[in-house]
């Protein structure tokens, strides 16, 4: 079931040349030795990519960075930017916000700006691979129930930068991530695959997915454009409301938002220093940012019972232990132990909600590299161009 | 020959490709070369003719992946037994839990695939 498209209008671009099958290796192309897989999590806000060689296990490349491209602006004094760049990413962007027009790549989860997206992309094979010359294969994650458009958008952004891709839904690849490999044969160990619900909660969207040993179907997942940027939005506006003329930035208020985020019964006093004008005040936001992530809970409850419910009876029970937040959502205060109150509320047996831990931001990546090492050669999307 | 290799490989029948390659194709291959001018000419006509090649199986595999669902749905009598719609996802629920690690994976992806590939249908 779906609750709400999350496809975008993309902006004019070329018919892109992927096609639905491997064609032959070329003669003289890369040698196997020479092809670097990597798992990326294409984020609203932040991106994950890992990168390592195929037939192993091991990671080269392990980052997080911030989905934005910063433009230099014209005019900047030599010596400014480190080097003369003209494009800067990431955090090197956010720390030049001054001196760059800085895009997002990526709204509610899918591409809207596809320049900007396909020089992320050159920043993040740059990453992955600094000399350039390997044959890059990704496996990237998209929103659960990600339109064609939204797909063929990725597409489009690494054609001539990856040789070939895979694109799978986020939630899933979370769900693989956060498996325990060394452990899925030991007795009394819950394999996340055979039977969970994954409520990955990111910067655009929020995606809910059912995993019971089996590719989850359209039916089993859930994505809601409602996550952390529409509360930043909703704290932006109330703290608007409440102290006009406050003068801080988005990106302050999402600050505020990821430190003193929570969900539950109101925390008061919540008191966040801010400067203000030059001057540091304190501002009692227990109200503002409780309202603001409680709508979190108000949003994707529906979307969670409404995938308990679809699950068959021999397996809801189990299914009720495995309840699984990720993403940076699971860093909101309670947000686990209030869901499962409600479900319990509401006469669910024995539900139990865990957080996926400390590797949050990484769960989607670690699983799509997974899933890039295990892929097989005619499951490849081949990148003509 | 090289087609045939390319064509191999579309399928997935690496194995039969590379034995082809290796023993045929490079016998073949070693004789073309000999004919050539120099080894440089020789590279580069030999590049020319597989990337042609590869283009046109590319090609042909691609259009096919268009052409044989459009004939389908035009020609009634050349289209395949009307599938049970209960088993057009594709993913009967509950089918099996992984076991081997890899090969659950690529069934995975193989189950995605071929839900896509319905959808498109």
């Amino acid at each position: 079931m779906t609750t709400a498209s999350i496809e975008k209008q993309p902006a004019a671009a070329p018919q892109q040349a992927a096609v639905p099958f491997a064609p032959p290796a070329r003669t003289g192309a890369p040698s196997r030795s020479n092809i670097l897989l990597i798992g990326l999590d294409l984020g609203t806000n932040k991106s994950c990519v890992l990168a390592g060689p195929p037939g192993s296990t091991d990671i080269t490349v392990s980052k997080v960075v911030p989905s934005v491209v910063g433009y230099v602006k014209d005019g900047i004094v030599d010596g400014i930017i480190t080097g003369n760049a003209k494009i800067l990413y990431g955090e090197e962007a956010l720390d030049q916000m001054l001196h760059v027009e800085l895009v997002a790549p990526l709204d509610e989860g899918v591409i809207s700006r596809p320049e900007a997206a396909r020089d992320f992309m050159l920043h993040i094979r740059q990453l992955a691979d600094p000399s350039g010359k390997a044959e890059i294969r990704a496996v990237v994650g998209v929103p659960a129930n990600a339109g064609e458009q939204a797909r063929e958008n990725i597409r489009r952004s690494v054609q001539g930068i990856f040789s070939r891709i895979l694109l799978i839904p986020e939630p899933f690849l979370a769900a693989l991530g956060y498996r325990d490999d060394s452990r899925v044969r030991q007795s009394g160990y819950v394999d996340p695959v055979v039977n969970s619900l994954f409520i990955d909660i990111g910067g655009g969207t929020s995606d809910l997915c059912l995993v019971q040993g089996y590719f989850p179907t359209r039916d089993d997942q859930i994505s809601i454009p409602f996550a952390g940027d529409a509360i930043d939005e909703l704290l932006f506006d109330e703290l608007n409301r409440t102290y006009p003329n406050n003068g801080l930035s988005r990106l302050t208020v999402r600050e505020i938002k990821e430190t003193h985020s929570y969900v539950g019964p109101s925390r008061k006093p919540l008191d966040v220093k801010v400067v203000i004008g030059g001057k540091s005040r304190t501002l009692e936001l227990g109200d503002s940012v409780g309202n603001a992530c409680n709508t979190l809970i108000d949003k994707i409850y529906p979307a969670l019972t409404t995938l308990i419910a679809s699950a068959s009876s021999d397996s809801v029970v189990t299914l009720l232990q495995n309840l699984i937040i990720t993403g940076g959502g699971s860093q909101i205060k309670g947000i686990d132990t209030v869901l499962q109150k409600r479900l319990a509320d509401d006469g669910y047996e024995n539900p139990k909600v865990r957080l996926a831990g400390q590797d949050f931001q990484r769960y989607v990546a670690i699983g799509a590299l997974k899933a890039a090492r295990a892929a097989r050669e005619n499951q490849w999307q081949v990148l003509l161009g | 020959m090289y087609r045939r290799i390319c064509f191999l490989r579309s399928e997935g029948l690496t194995d039969e490709a590379n034995r082809i390659e290796q023993t045929e194709f490079a016998a073949a291959s070693a004789k073309a070369r000999e004919s050539a001018e120099s080894e440089s000419e020789a590279d580069f006509l030999m590049k020319t003719l597989f990337a042609e090649e590869e283009a046109r199986v590319a090609e042909a595999v691609a259009l096919a992946e268009v052409l044989v669902p459009l004939l389908s749905r035009r020609l009634p009598l050349l289209a395949p037994p009307p599938r049970d719609p209960a088993a057009a996802s594709v993913a009967p629920r509950g089918r099996k839990p992984a076991n081997d690690e890899d090969r659950g994976i690529a069934d995975f992806i193989e189950e995605m695939l071929a839900q896509e590939r319905a959808v498109v249908r």
